[in-house]
């Protein structure tokens, strides 16, 4: 099937990009290990605070911001030597383009994020449990799905305007508001109390339901975002 | 036909219906028997502001839609004034609700569900006017600007959703005057109140697209003489 | 015989300006059409719409017997566009970036095909190298193998020689010269001398119209007496 060789080979090719350059990567891991510094000063304000509670909090902030300097990066790329045109002369449908730039961004949010989970839990959380690992990589992917989709949409509109950096964290943070209550809520949950799957239930399907809504969306829209 | 719904109209007929619920509301109702008291008032026009905003998003998505299907630029204008008015009654509805939550439980904020929901949305919906601000050519703001307006609506039932139900450790909510069980006495001033926002909503659309499309036509001339 | 492109009342409006005001043209299949204009006529904006990259405002436009408009994917399939951006990933190699436009195409021989063009354009010696240290020559004839890589039926030049060494240039006429039979050509361009010995009809749009027209085998002198008038004392933007 032709969609999926194009999925492929517009996938491949931003990886390609991305292990050559690291640019994208290695500016979101640092951004990431320095939240992870900025928030213990900004909450260690008393002797002995226990940040537990709020690893959740501070985990997935720092993803969203993470997230908005790598949107950023991988459509400035497009727009250099007018690559987009070469990829808009091609027959490729749209939406193509757009699940290969969403799969693109999930992989390198996944990559930080392997980085950042376990450093912030060695740094930040004060519990003994075994949290519950499988559950929490549950939440990971249905949150990064959000994401990753919401971002890949706005990313697109936002790179076709007059100070595209600016924008997108303007339109990108109110949108994602309602995601971040979700996986914080759940994330927190699962670290700060050991929870299992019944306590997280509602926000897991939330997060499933937030992800086939807005998929929905940006696949009705995508051809009115990326167009002309 | 069209003079009875002519602008003036609708809002002379607003402006009577919205004072009317007023004075019912005061003169009518009975007191409120909770420690609200006389603050509860005020119910009478914040939900139905805050249910005006609403109609005025759904509007604006409605508007959206046949932008992007039509490319009629009557559609994007249309999206503009709704949102525009949307945003004015949103931040009247957290005026509102703030004034209430002071005066019937001493603090401006609290991070309660319908509060934080209009919060956010008005965030989004500047955010709609600061895209539109970037983009330059009239077709392709337009076409954005249908595309952020579609996503927007989703999100505010779906943030109300979050902010209500989802928050770790969260009390639940306190204001409970918002049901459809009302007694008569305080239904009927808020049904009249509602009514007569909703034409108060009506009635601005229509004077606003008439400036728009005039704001329209001004620069179109501009330019067209080299302005 | 249908002609490859009809072009019928084509207008486009950006924002308030009109850059296109009603062109009609046809292109019969095999012929070779050069566009010339000032700066800001909307030739490459023309060019831009036979590609598909720009939507119509008014008007018909079919390319290769398909609509722009309606039935983009197979117009797509027929054309090439060169332009003066190359439209190459720079952190990539030229063969990964043949690969990619390969797969983005579906081209059944992909790897024979690249083979056979980075010989002909003579780039095979640097297939492993990141685009970023080719010269622009070298990127300007990668951005060619990149354009015909999927054997398109018509290809639209956006002045395709400007800014190339002679060696580029050289390289892409023979190029020209050996595909010149079966396809067809639209070429955008300021160099007078390419135009004509190039096209089999000469084209200059001026303001978002055409304000001339004629089958190739006119007098070179007449003719620059025409563009003379009509480009560089023609209105520009």
């Amino acid at each position: 099937m032709s969609g999926w060789r194009q999925f492929m080979a517009i996938l491949r090719k931003d990886l390609i990009r991305e292990l050559r350059t690291r640019e994208m990567i290695i500016s979101m891991i640092l951004f990431v290990l320095l939240a992870m510094v900025i928030f213990h000063y900004a909450f260690a304000v008393k002797e002995d605070v226990d940040l537990t509670y709020f690893t959740g909090g501070m985990l997935w902030v720092t993803f969203i911001f993470a997230m908005l300097l790598g949107l950023n990066r991988s459509f400035a790329q497009e727009k250099d030597e007018r690559c987009l045109d070469g990829l808009l002369l091609c027959p490729v449908d749209r939406v193509t383009i757009f699940f290969a730039k969403t799969a693109g961004n999930l992989i390198f949010l996944l990559i930080i994020q392997v980085v950042a989970v376990p450093v912030f839990t060695l740094f930040f959380v004060q519990r003994g449990y075994g949290a519950d690992i499988v559950l929490f990589v549950v939440v990971l992917l249905l949150a990064d799905m959000g994401i990753c989709a919401l971002g890949t949409l706005l990313a697109t509109i936002s790179m076709n305007t007059r100070s595209r950096d600016l924008l997108l964290p303007i339109i990108f943070l109110p949108l994602i508001v309602p995601l971040l209550i979700a996986a914080t809520a759940a994330t927190t949950t699962i670290f700060a109390t050991g929870a299992s799957f019944g306590a997280t239930a509602t926000r897991l399907l939330f997060l499933l339901g937030f992800d086939a809504v807005f998929m929905v969306a940006a696949y009705g829209t995508y051809d009115f975002a990326i167009g002309e | 036909m069209k003079k009875l719904v002519s602008a003036p109209v609708l809002f002379a007929a607003a402006g009577v219906l919205l004072v009317t619920g007023l004075l019912l509301a005061f003169l009518y109702s009975p007191i409120d028997a909770s420690t609200m008291g006389y603050s509860q008032k005020i119910f009478y026009y914040h939900a139905p502001i805050a249910e005006t905003a609403l109609l005025a998003f759904g509007i604006s998505f409605v508007a959206a839609i046949m932008y992007l299907r039509s490319q009629n630029d009557k559609w994007d204008r249309l999206g503009v004034v709704s949102i525009r008015l949307g945003l004015l009654f949103s931040i009247l509805v957290m005026a509102t609700g703030m004034i209430w939550g002071k005066a019937a439980w001493g603090t401006w904020w609290d991070w309660e569900p319908r509060l934080t929901t209009f919060l956010l949305v008005c965030f989004l919906y500047t955010a709609y006017f600061v895209l539109r601000s970037v983009v330059e050519e009239e077709q392709r703001r337009a076409t954005f600007a249908a595309v952020f307006a579609i996503i927007a609506f989703i999100d505010v039932p779906i943030t109300f959703f979050a902010t209500r139900f989802l928050p770790a450790g969260m009390h639940p909510t306190v204001i409970t005057a918002s049901g459809t069980g009302m007694p008569g006495s305080m239904f009927f001033p808020f049904f009249i109140s509602m009514i007569g926002m909703t034409l108060l909503l009506v009635a601005l659309i229509r004077r606003d697209l008439v400036v728009e499309e005039l704001r329209d036509r001004v620069a179109d001339l501009k330019h067209s003489i080299g302005g | 015989m249908p002609l490859e492109i009809e072009v019928e009342g084509l207008r486009k409006t950006f924002g308030r300006r009109e850059v296109l005001k009603g062109l009609s043209f046809g292109l019969e299949r095999g012929g070779f059409l050069s566009i010339f204009g000032p700066n800001g006529a909307g030739k490459t904006t023309t060019l831009r719409v036979l590609a598909t990259l720009l939507t119509p405002g008014a008007g018909k436009v079919s390319v290769a017997g398909h609509d722009v408009r309606e039935d983009p994917m197979p117009v797509r399939r027929t054309i090439g566009l060169i332009s003066h951006n190359p439209m190459l990933y720079l952190d990539l190699t030229a063969q990964e970036n043949l690969r990619f436009y390969g797969d983005m195409y579906g081209i059944e021989d992909r790897d024979a095909r690249i083979d056979e063009l980075l010989d002909r354009l003579e780039l095979s010696h640097r297939r492993y190298d990141v685009v970023r240290t080719y010269s622009k020559g070298m990127r300007q004839r990668l951005a060619i193998a990149r354009a015909i890589l999927h054997r398109p039926r018509v290809l639209l030049l956006d002045e395709p020689h400007s800014g190339l060494d002679p060696r580029a240039v050289d390289i892409l006429d023979g190029l020209l010269a050996e595909i010149r039979d079966e396809h067809t050509f639209v070429m955008v361009t300021h160099n007078i001398a390419k135009g004509l010995e190039w096209g089999s009809r000469l084209m200059i749009i001026e303001n978002g119209r055409i304000a001339y027209e004629h089958a190739a085998g006119v007098d070179p002198d007449a003719f620059v007496a025409v563009y003379r008038e009509h480009v560089q004392e023609g209105s520009v933007l």
